[in-house]
């Protein structure tokens, strides 16, 4: 993590304030994503999702398996992070852990929803094959090799390119969602999207909020130390559906030009 | 040039490579022709005493590179240099760091370099001004004129025995940056000049490009030189203000808008030039900056893919006057 001078915060938190952060953007901008799919040929979809300098791999294997006894009807997704070391040396051995169970369960709740699937961004019903026999069992893994902030959203858009991009056999994965994170600054209780690694370090509390393709919400997760006004958090849902919305369509043309460039090639 | 992790169409694409061959093309033929791989055979006189420097070595009678990078040679000295060497300073150099140690008499700053630089608290105005032995009192006060993360320049006086940096920071121009952002180039891409730290009038931002790849954009600080004040005449409460320049009352007085403006395209357009790879200099940044604002590009698009390909084709075009220009110059003179 990169430590800043005091002057230096004094900027940040002036720029977040008057609408003009360090590299011009809005509050509420994105930096460009990028998004390659099919990197990994052996996974049975994959996709490597880069917002500015972070760098994120996602890749999706399906197998058989047997469903859980109490949801017979309902496929298995097990989510798993891992944040590789060369993003930060503080990463290596155990160092990431804490991150990588906060991404992880944060991803779950936003793709898979509360205990009984409501709500979620995956349909599970559709891995289902036999009820009660077979089923197809979705392992997908995130890796973030560089990281620069916002590897949630990253880690999103990945998972998302990755599932478009996996090829099973009847199977439709339906009712996509994506995350949206707005980091909330102290001062003047302002709140972005999208910080970068300075801006991170910075802020005193997080909000995600997962919104599908209907503007509904499937998951929520709040991060950080500081204590919000519920009405805040109010604010930052409704602008997160607002934001989400040009997100998506942002992330579909990516993905689908992506996928074009996949066939060319 | 390391592969530009930009989304550009194949269009765009297409632009960005045909400017960056017309560039390669116009560098001189005496560059290319003094360039060599691992392995390349030096050309060298036999007869004369040749000192076999850096990056060479003799290989069945023959002088031969073990790097890649450029052929210098000085009197009877023949070395190759990398081009993406690492940092490389010498005596004299301005630098940016940020401390990250208050140790006894002395500051440790992270410089990019392969070790830290020192900064000896004797090597330091002290901030009333007066010119006197460093006292145990200096040394406890030494958090309040520095700490940990804060960002300054400094320049080179010398090097340790053991290869770290020696810095000294006595006139007013050196010292603490607030205000502003500290962006990280690649250190070849700044070559030392005459002047490191511009003041960008018409915009009203500082630019200080340190040698070791540091580079600080931020709002424009009054230098004042110190020799010129008589110290006599410095009443108690201008010592006292410079004590006591308290960072959080300055919080509530934010940089202009229109300042941050020009701070968020200059740093912008600093970051478009590393990445293209081109030497960063003032003109180069000028240049761009005008380029930005002149095309109505907003500051935030000026990192999208279209503005990268536009300032890749300016530059070529530049170039390819410039070398006209010349040629035409040598057949008229």
């Amino acid at each position: 993590m990169v430590g800043l001078s005091v002057g230096e915060k004094n900027f940040i938190k002036g720029g977040i304030a008057q609408d003009l952060r360090t590299d011009g953007r809005k509050r509420l901008a994105y930096r460009p994503i990028h998004v390659e799919t099919g990197v990994i040929p052996q996974a049975s979809g994959s996709a490597r999702v880069t917002i500015g300098a972070t760098i994120v791999i996602a890749s999706v294997k399906a197998e058989l398996g047997k469903p859980h006894p109490s949801h017979p009807d309902k496929g298995k997704v097990s989510i798993f992070v891992d944040c590789s070391s060369t993003a930060e040396p503080t990463f290596e051995g155990r160092g990431s852990e804490e991150l990588t169970a906060e991404l992880s369960s944060a991803l779950q709740i936003c793709l898979l929803g509360g205990k009984s699937g409501a709500g979620a961004g995956i349909d599970l019903s559709s891995l289902s094959i036999i009820e009660g026999k077979v089923c197809w069992d979705l392992y997908i893994d995130g890796l973030v090799l560089s990281s620069d902030g916002n590897m949630l959203d990253a880690l999103g858009a990945a998972v998302k390119a990755a599932l478009s991009n996996t090829a099973i056999p009847k199977v439709q994965v339906s009712a996509e969602a994506s995350a949206d994170e707005q980091p909330e600054v102290d001062v003047g209780r302002h709140y972005i999207v999208d910080a970068t690694l300075e801006e991170e370090s910075q802020m005193s509390s997080a909000v995600s909020v997962s919104v599908n393709r209907h503007g509904r919400i499937c998951g929520l997760t709040k991060r950080g130390g500081a204590g919000l006004c519920p009405s805040t958090i109010m604010d930052m849902i409704s602008v997160a559906k607002h934001v989400s919305e040009q997100l998506i369509n942002e992330l579909d043309s990516v993905i689908a030009a992506a996928e074009a460039f996949d066939d060319d090639s | 040039m390391r592969g530009i992790q930009l989304s550009l169409s194949k269009h765009q694409n297409l632009r960005l490579d045909r400017a960056l061959e017309q560039l390669e093309s116009l560098s001189s033929k005496e560059n290319s022709d003094a360039s060599v791989t691992v392995a390349d055979d030096i050309s060298v006189n036999n007869e004369d005493a040749i000192l076999k420097g850096h990056g060479t070595t003799e290989m069945d009678g023959r002088v031969v590179a073990t790097m890649c990078g450029v052929v210098e040679r000085v009197n009877k000295l023949v070395y190759v240099r990398a081009l993406r060497a690492r940092y490389k300073p010498e005596i004299g150099d301005i630098i940016v760091g940020r401390v990250i140690e208050v140790a006894p008499k002395r500051w440790r700053l992270e410089i990019n370099f392969s070790q830290d630089a020192v900064l000896m608290l004797s090597s330091m105005n002290l901030p009333d001004g007066i010119q006197r032995r460093r006292t145990a009192v200096d040394e406890l006060n030494m958090r309040s004129v520095f700490e940990e993360n804060d960002v300054l320049c400094a320049e080179v006086r010398g090097f340790q025995h053991d290869g770290c940096l020696h810095l000294q920071a006595r006139s007013q121009k050196y010292g603490k940056l607030k205000s502003g952002q500290l962006l990280s180039v690649p250190p070849y891409l700044v070559k030392k000049r005459k002047q490191h730290f511009h003041h960008l009038d018409q915009y009203g931002v500082d630019l200080i490009l340190g040698c070791n790849g540091f580079i600080w954009v931020g709002e424009h600080v009054e230098v004042r030189d110190d020799m010129v004040d008589d110290l006599s005449n410095k009443s108690e409460e201008q010592i006292k203000s410079w004590n006591t320049i308290n960072d959080e009352e300055s919080e509530e007085t934010y940089t202009p808008l229109e300042t941050r403006q020009h701070i968020c395209r200059t740093a912008n357009a600093i970051r478009v030039l590393s990445t293209l790879g081109f030497m960063i200099t003032v003109e180069n940044t000028i240049e761009v900056i005008n380029l930005s604002i002149t095309l109505n590009v907003g500051i935030h698009e000026m990192l999208g893919a279209e503005f990268y390909v536009v300032v890749a084709e300016k530059e070529a075009e530049r170039r390819s006057l410039v070398t006209k220009r010349d040629d035409y110059q040598d057949l008229v003179a």
